[in-house]
C-alpha cells in the first residue's frame, strides 16, 4: 500500500510539473493574443462625471486597482492630457452616442461631443493641427463596424510607416528591417552551414572531432557575446579599415564603421551557424546508405554524389535548417543592439535607388520596436499597448516559420520511410 | 506511394559531358570549400576568446574599481540565475521525467512540439509580459506568489492520495487531467488572496531577482527539458522491465534504476540551463530594472553581465577604461557559459559511451 502510493504522488508531482507546463505557455499565448489585439481594438470614449459637476471625456488608458488613467483631448503635446481618476470619486460613468475622435498626424487624438459640424470647429480651435483622418463616432457603432475599424487599424499598423517620430504610426520599416536582415543572414550563413555539415558527414578523425566539439559549444555562447564579437571585430575593426581604404574622402562620418545591416547580418549568421549544421547534418544522416554506394558503384566520385544525389534527397532538412535559422534571429534582439539596430532610421535598408540594397545602413527591427516601445517610450500608457502589438507580430512570425519546420521535418521522416521501404 | 524522394533526370548531363581531367578538378575544388567551411567554423570559436583577450591585454591596466563592479555584476548575473533554476530545474527536469517514463508516445508527440513553441518564443516578448504585465501584479501579490508554489504542489500529492488509485490507468494522458486542476487552483489563490492580502512583504522594487526568475524560469524548462528527456528516452526499456518482473513499481523501477543511469544526462541538463539563464540578455535587462546592488535579497534588484554588456557597449569608445572594463565582464561570460557547456558535453559523452557497453553480455 505504502508503495503504491508513493508510487501515485510521484506520478502526480511529475504529471502535475507538464501541466504546469501547459498551462504557463497557454496562458503566455492567449494574453499575448488579448494584449496585443486589443492595443489595436477601437477603445470606446467615456464621460466620466465628479460630485462637483465637471466631466472629463476620453479614452481608458489604464485601470488599476481603484485608479483610473484617462486621455483626454492633446491639445498641446502627445501624452499631454493624462488624468488620474479615484474611482470612489465617480458619480457618473456613461458612453455618449455623439462623442467622436480625431487623431491627428503626429499622434495626438482629440476628443469631443456633436456632429461634424463640431468636429470640424475643435480642429480649427486647435492651433497647426494636421487630422490624419476623418472624425469617427465609435460609441455609435456595433461590433461589424468597430470590427472594420480594428481591421482598418491592423492594416494601417502593418503597412505605416513610423519615420515620423510618432507613437501611433505603423511598424512597417521594422517589418522590413527584420525581414532583409534575416534574408541577408540567411544568403552569408547557408553556403557555410551546408559545407560544415558535409565536412562532418565525410571525415571522422580529430579534427571533425574538433569541428564537431566547436559547433557545440558555439551553441551554447550567449547572443550577447556575439554582439560584443561584432562591435568589436566587425564596426570597430574591419568597419574602420573599409572606412580608411575606401571611404577616406567621407571621413570621419563612418560609412562601415558604424553598426549596419551587413555587421548585424554577419554577427546573427555566425549565431544562426549551429543551428543550420546541426540541421543538415541530421538530414544527411538520414539518407540510407545504399545511395551512396550505388552511386559510386557506377562510376561517381564522391563529390560528385554529394552534390548530386545526396544534398537534393536532404533538400527537406536543408529547408528545416534554414527556417530554424531565420526563426532564431528573428527573435535575437541583444546582438543586435550593439551592431546597428536603431529605434527610428532615416531610410529603409532596400529602396529604389541603386544599389537598391544598403548593407551599411542603420535599420529598425520588430524585437527592438518591442524593447523601445516598451521602456523608452515618452509616453508609457501607449508605448506598452504598442510593444504588445509589435510583440504580437513577432511572435506571429516566429512561430509559424517554426510550425512550418516541424511540419517539414515530419513530412522529411515520411519521405525516407518510403525511401527505405 | 508518394513520387520518388530523388531525382534523377538532370543528374547526369553535366556528367556526361565532362572529361576526367575536369570532373577530378571539380572534386578538388569541392573538397577545398567543404574544408574552408569548415575552417570557418573552427575560426568562429577561436576568435570570439582570442578577440576579447588581446582588447584587453592591448591596453592594461584596467581602471581602479573594474574588479569589484564585475564583482557586482557577477553576483547579478548568479542571482537572476538561481531564482531561474529555482523554477525551471523541478518543472523541467520533473516534465522530462513524465514525458519519458509515463506518457503514451501521443501525448508525448504533442507535448514536445508544445514546448518547442515555447523555446522559440522571442525572449524580449517574455521580457516585456514581465517588465509590463507581471512586474505590476508582483508588486502587490508576493504573498499570493508565495501561496500558490505551496497551493499547487500540496494539492495535486493530496489528490495523488485520494484519487491516485482511479486515475491509474489514465496516467500517459494524466496532465491534459490535471491542467485544468493546475488551472482552477491559481485562479481561486489569485481571486481569493488577491484583493485580501496583508502587506505583509512589499518589495522595494517592482523589478527584481523573483520577476526575472519567474520569466527567465520560463524561457528556460524547454531546454532543460529537450536535454533530460533526450537522457532519459536512451535509456534501454530491458532495466525498467527487468524491475518490473522482479516486483518493484513502476517508480520504484524510475527512482532506482532509471535516473541514477541517467544522471549524467540530468547534469548535463542542469548546466545547459545554467549557462542559458546566465547569458541571457533580453529578460534580465527588461526585468531585472539594472540597479547595480550587490544585494542577495531576492526581492531587490539585480544588474547582470548581459545587461551591461548591453547598455554599455554603445557608449563605450574602444580604447576607453569602460570599454576594456566590457571586453572583460563578456570574457567573463563566455569563459564561464563555455565551462558549462563543456561539463554538459563531456557529461552527454559519458553517458554515450556507458551507453554504448553493453550492460548484459
Amino acid at each position: 500500500m505504502k508503495r503504491t502510493a508513493s508510487g501515485d504522488a510521484a506520478l502526480w508531482a511529475c504529471a502535475g510539473a507538464a501541466a504546469t507546463c501547459l498551462v504557463a505557455i497557454v496562458a503566455l499565448l492567449v494574453w499575448l493574443g488579448a494584449a496585443g489585439l486589443s492595443a489595436l481594438w477601437p477603445a470606446p470614449i467615456v464621460e466620466i462625471g465628479f460630485a462637483d459637476g465637471h466631466a472629463v471625456l476620453g479614452e481608458m488608458a489604464e485601470r488599476r486597482g481603484d485608479t483610473l488613467v484617462i486621455r483626454g483631448s492633446e491639445r498641446e503635446r502627445a501624452g499631454g492630457s493624462y488624468v488620474r481618476v479615484d474611482a470612489h470619486a465617480i458619480v457618473s460613468r456613461s458612453e455618449p452616442r455623439d462623442a467622436f475622435a480625431i487623431t491627428l498626424h503626429d499622434g495626438r487624438r482629440l476628443f469631443g461631443r456633436g456632429d461634424v459640424a463640431a468636429a470640424a470647429a475643435l480642429l480649427r480651435s486647435i492651433p497647426n493641427a494636421e487630422p490624419a483622418g476623418v472624425a469617427e463616432w465609435p460609441n455609435a457603432h456595433g461590433f461589424f463596424h468597430r470590427t472594420a475599424m480594428f481591421l482598418r487599424d491592423a492594416g494601417r499598423f502593418l503597412a505605416g510607416s513610423t519615420m515620423a517620430p510618432s507613437l501611433t504610426g505603423g511598424a512597417f520599416p521594422a517589418l522590413v528591417g527584420t525581414v532583409t536582415l534575416v534574408f541577408l543572414m540567411s544568403l552569408i550563413v547557408m553556403p557555410f552551414g551546408i559545407a560544415t555539415a558535409v565536412y562532418l558527414h565525410e571525415r571522422r578523425g580529430f579534427a571533425a572531432g574538433l569541428v564537431r566539439s566547436a559547433i557545440a559549444n558555439l551553441a551554447g555562447v550567449p547572443s550577447i557575446v556575439y554582439g560584443v564579437l561584432g562591435l568589436g571585430l566587425f564596426v570597430h575593426g574591419i568597419g574602420a579599415d573599409v572606412d580608411r581604404w575606401f571611404f577616406a574622402d567621407r571621413l570621419p562620418v563612418p560609412t562601415f564603421g558604424s553598426g549596419g545591416l551587413l555587421w548585424a547580418a554577419l554577427t546573427l549568421a555566425l549565431l544562426t551557424l549551429p543551428v543550420v549544421v546541426v540541421s543538415v547534418e541530421e538530414g544527411l544522416g538520414r539518407i540510407p546508405p545504399g545511395l551512396l554506394a550505388g552511386s559510386l558503384a557506377l562510376g561517381a566520385t564522391r563529390g560528385e554524389t554529394m552534390w548530386r544525389l545526396l544534398l537534393p534527397a536532404a533538400r527537406p532538412a536543408l529547408l528545416t535548417g534554414l527556417i530554424l535559422a531565420i526563426a532564431r534571429a528573428a527573435g535575437a534582439v541583444a546582438p543586435l543592439m550593439l551592431v546597428g539596430v536603431v529605434r527610428l532610421a532615416p531610410a529603409l535598408p532596400v529602396d529604389g535607388a541603386f544599389p537598391f540594397l544598403h548593407p551599411s545602413r542603420q535599420f529598425m527591427h520588430l524585437g527592438f520596436s518591442v524593447y523601445d516601445a516598451a521602456l523608452a517610450s515618452p509616453d508609457a500608457l501607449r508605448g506598452i499597448p504598442r510593444a504588445y502589438a509589435c510583440a504580437l507580430l513577432l511572435v506571429i512570425v516566429v512561430v509559424a516559420l517554426n510550425l512550418a519546420a516541424i511540419v517539414l521535418r515530419n513530412r522529411l521522416r515520411e519521405r525516407y520511410r518510403v525511401l527505405e521501404g | 506511394m508518394p513520387g520518388n524522394p530523388v531525382t534523377y533526370t538532370p543528374l547526369l548531363t553535366g556528367v556526361r559531358n565532362a572529361s576526367v581531367v575536369e570532373r577530378r578538378r571539380r572534386e578538388r575544388v569541392g573538397n577545398a570549400l567543404v574544408l574552408a567551411g569548415a575552417a570557418v567554423v573552427l575560426l568562429a570559436l577561436l576568435v570570439i576568446p582570442l578577440f576579447l583577450g588581446a582588447s584587453i591585454l592591448a591596453w592594461l591596466p584596467l581602471p581602479d574599481g573594474a574588479w569589484s563592479r564585475l564583482g557586482i555584476l557577477f553576483a547579478g548575473s548568479a542571482k537572476a540565475a538561481v531564482c531561474a533554476l529555482v523554477l525551471a530545474v523541478p518543472l523541467g527536469l520533473a516534465a522530462a521525467i513524465f514525458s519519458a517514463q509515463f506518457a503514451t508516445p501521443g501525448f508525448r508527440s504533442a507535448f514536445k512540439p508544445v514546448l518547442e513553441i515555447l523555446e522559440a518564443i522571442p525572449t524580449v516578448v517574455l521580457g516585456l509580459v514581465a517588465f509590463a504585465t507581471l512586474a505590476p501584479w508582483l508588486k502587490a501579490n508576493v504573498v499570493t506568489l508565495l501561496a500558490l508554489i505551496v497551493a499547487i504542489p500540496a494539492l495535486l500529492l493530496a489528490g495523488a492520495l485520494a484519487f491516485g488509485g482511479a486515475f491509474r490507468r489514465q496516467a500517459g494522458w494524466l496532465p491534459l487531467w490535471l491542467a485544468p486542476v493546475v488551472f482552477a487552483i491559481v485562479v481561486a489563490v489569485v481571486a481569493g488572496l488577491g484583493p485580501h492580502q496583508t502587506d505583509a512583504i512589499v518589495p522595494p522594487t517592482p523589478w527584481n531577482a523573483v520577476l526575472v526568475g519567474l520569466a527567465l524560469g520560463l524561457a528556460a524548462i524547454p531546454m532543460i527539458f529537450s536535454v533530460a528527456e533526450d537522457a532519459l528516452m536512451q535509456m534501454p526499456s530491458t532495466h525498467v522491465q527487468a524491475a518490473l518482473a522482479l516486483g518493484a513499481t513502476r517508480w520504484q523501477a524510475i527512482h532506482s534504476i532509471v535516473l541514477p543511469a541517467a544522471r549524467p544526462g540530468l547534469i548535463a541538463a542542469f548546466a545547459l540551463g545554467a549557462s542559458r539563464c546566465l547569458g541571457e540578455t533580453m529578460i534580465v535587462l527588461m526585468a531585472s530594472g539594472n540597479t547595480p546592488v550587490g544585494d542577495p535579497n531576492p526581492l531587490a534588484g539585480l544588474r547582470s553581465i548581459s545587461a551591461e554588456l548591453a547598455l554599455g557597449l554603445p557608449e563605450a569608445a574602444p580604447p576607453g577604461g569602460a570599454y576594456r572594463m566590457l571586453m572583460l565582464a563578456a570574457l567573463v561570460l563566455f569563459v564561464l557559459t563555455f565551462v558549462l557547456n563543456l561539463l554538459a558535453e563531456r557529461a552527454r559523452a559519458h553517458l554515450r559511451r556507458a551507453q554504448a557497453t553493453p550492460v548484459i553480455a
